[in-house]
């Protein structure tokens, strides 16, 4: 399926990661007790974010859960580790997928995409690591949706 | 205890994105040798300390076959390795010479069956599961260069292909895609038939 | 205050949602006959404060219309039931996190054929969102899903034979068929991403006119 990112354009193949996060969706945001606080989604919803400054935020989202979400996720559940793996090595290939736009400087970040990108690492920054890797993984689905509007 | 010599010939077998990893057997006299199978993809081995994953459908079996498919789902390069067990004695991890990618796995052309009914071409395709979809070609005989393309998604018994002209012969060939890999399988035998009329 | 809360809570606290009509249920804690009363209260997930449903407030029945708080498909929610019987309560039970968009069943959609002699025409319409009263914009779930496709099945009554066709528009014609025949429709809806699916419309069957 082709994505368009604002000028950004990737082919991507988005139904194994969903598949994984479906699986364990419920196990995930299980853990999650803090109804009140979206790491992703509040105050701000990713929705307001104008189509030119896409792909700066993925490109920040996906390094995000690279390296500050997946590898605070371990459970003592070995078949939710198995998923997590599977998403998180999705994640390296979907990144690598937008490398290019990257180099190419199609991800141009606009003070929108600064401000929310920010915001999103208070959101983060406010809960305790675990917590805040924990509700960010369980929210996987808010992105995943918002990434699927722009094909 | 010596150890038990780790497992030896280590391979995967992969055709039409179903992973086996296969190994040959440590032979004890008197004693049951159990297998147990481990996964280290790119994430793990870069982000995660270069931490392995245990396979629990492949944990202490004692066939020579795991099925890695279920943990091989995305497409970056994998680490894989087995370890012997006889309970009281355990050997070193074997492990795959090399990474295995999913994108080398070997794509069938799809069997495929094509049916005339009336003035209408219809094609059953074989089902292989929700990473495939079919690109289809069809053309009237002799004008390869009008060649049409239906990419079918979700197989259903019959696919209804196109009507065609009366008394005129058709040909179709299909190919397999895996949308995961972006890779194309080769395309199956062509075969052609004429419409009714 | 609250009342002293040793009453068994409500069970199976759940969302079932067709078409975005999204319907609160649950079961009546478990050894209480009659007489129990419900409340309920929702959340928009990230959002700081439960909100209280009034038309659900003090109510018997096991199930709670949340259709209106929960319209923003592109929110999720949870909902929590607290069960009164005799100056008792239970606790509050909530949902799982609800999402609307990728949760909802879809309806099948709407089949309206017409034949001539030799061909059929078959106009697919997707089901509408569910909206709270006439006078709203109607929403087709087409526009919430872009992806959305149309398996359609047709069976010829007289050879048995069944066709399957896959279709992104919502107007489909097959030519070149039998006269004097009896042709039998039905059609699912399939979305891709997410992975949504309707069941089966029922089969609407047309006969090709005679060859005249």
């Amino acid at each position: 399926k082709l994505f368009h990112f604002g000028p950004c354009r990737i082919s991507m193949s988005m139904n194994e990661i969903r598949a994984g996060f479906a699986a364990i969706k419920d196990n995930i945001q299980g853990r999650d007790p803090i109804r009140t606080v979206s790491i992703l989604s509040h105050p701000h919803s990713l929705h307001k974010i104008k189509s030119s400054e896409k792909c700066c935020i993925i490109h920040h989202l996906f390094n995000f859960y690279v390296d500050k979400v997946f590898k605070y996720c371990t459970t003592e559940d070995s078949y939710v580790n198995r998923k997590i793996s599977s998403i998180a090595n999705s994640f390296l290939s979907i990144k690598r997928n937008l490398a290019p736009c990257h180099n190419q400087n199609m991800c141009k970040c606009g003070q929108e995409s600064t401000e929310k990108f920010k915001q999103i690492l208070t959101n983060y920054r406010g809960l305790n690591v675990t917590s805040a890797a924990m509700k960010s993984l369980g929210e996987l689905d808010i992105l995943l949706d918002w990434m699927e509007k722009s094909r | 205890d010596a150890l038990l010599p780790a497992p030896q010939n280590i391979s995967i077998i992969s055709t039409n994105m179903k992973h086996f990893l296969t190994w040959s057997p440590v032979s004890i006299q008197g004693e049951t040798v159990r297998y147990s199978v481990e996964f280290q993809g790119e994430y793990e081995r870069d982000y995660a300390n270069e931490s392995w994953i245990p396979i629990c459908e492949c944990s202490l079996i004692t066939v020579t076959v795991c099925n890695i498919t279920e943990d091989i789902s995305a497409t970056v390069p994998y680490n894989l390795r087995v370890r012997a067990d006889t309970g009281s004695r355990r050997s070193e991890w074997g492990t795959l010479k090399g990474f295995f990618n999913r994108i080398t796995t070997y794509l069938t052309p799809p069997l495929m069956k094509i049916i005339v009914d009336g003035y209408h071409l219809l094609v059953e395709l074989e089902d292989l599961g929700p990473a495939f979809q079919f690109c289809v070609l069809y053309w009237k005989k002799g004008q390869e260069s009008r060649m049409q393309q239906k990419m079918v998604k979700e197989i259903s018994s019959t696919l209804h292909l196109d009507t065609m002209e009366a008394g005129t012969e058709y040909c179709v060939k299909a190919q397999t895609y895996v949308e995961a890999i972006n890779r194309s399988s080769n395309f199956s035998e062509m075969q052609c038939v004429r419409a009714q009329g | 205050g609250e009342l002293y809360c040793s009453l068994p809570n409500p069970r199976n606290v759940h969302f079932e949602s067709i078409n975005m009509k999204n319907v609160l249920h649950w079961s009546a804690p478990d050894g209480t006959g009659d007489g129990v009363l419900y409340k309920v209260k929702y959340s928009v997930y990230g959002v700081g404060k439960w909100i209280r449903k009034s038309e659900c407030r003090n109510i018997s029945r096991t199930w709670c219309d949340l259709s209106s708080e929960t319209a923003d498909y592109e929110e999720q929610y949870y909902a929590s039931v607290k069960a009164f019987l005799h100056g008792m309560c239970s606790d509050w039970t909530e949902t799982a996190r609800f999402s609307p968009l990728t949760e909802t069943k879809i309806d099948p959609p709407m089949v309206s054929i017409s034949s001539t002699e030799k061909s059929i025409s078959i106009i697919l319409t997707a089901p509408e969102k569910w909206k709270g009263s006439p006078e709203e914009e109607s929403i087709s779930l087409a526009q919430v899903y872009p992806g959305l496709q149309y398996n359609v099945s047709i069976l010829n009554k007289k050879t048995k034979k069944r066709w399957w066709f896959s279709v992104s528009n919502t107007t489909l014609v097959v030519p070149w068929l039998e006269p004097g025949t009896v042709y039998c429709v039905s059609a699912q809806i399939h979305v891709t991403t997410p992975l949504l699916h309707s069941a089966f419309s029922k089969e609407y069957c047309i006969a090709t006119l005679k060859d005249k």
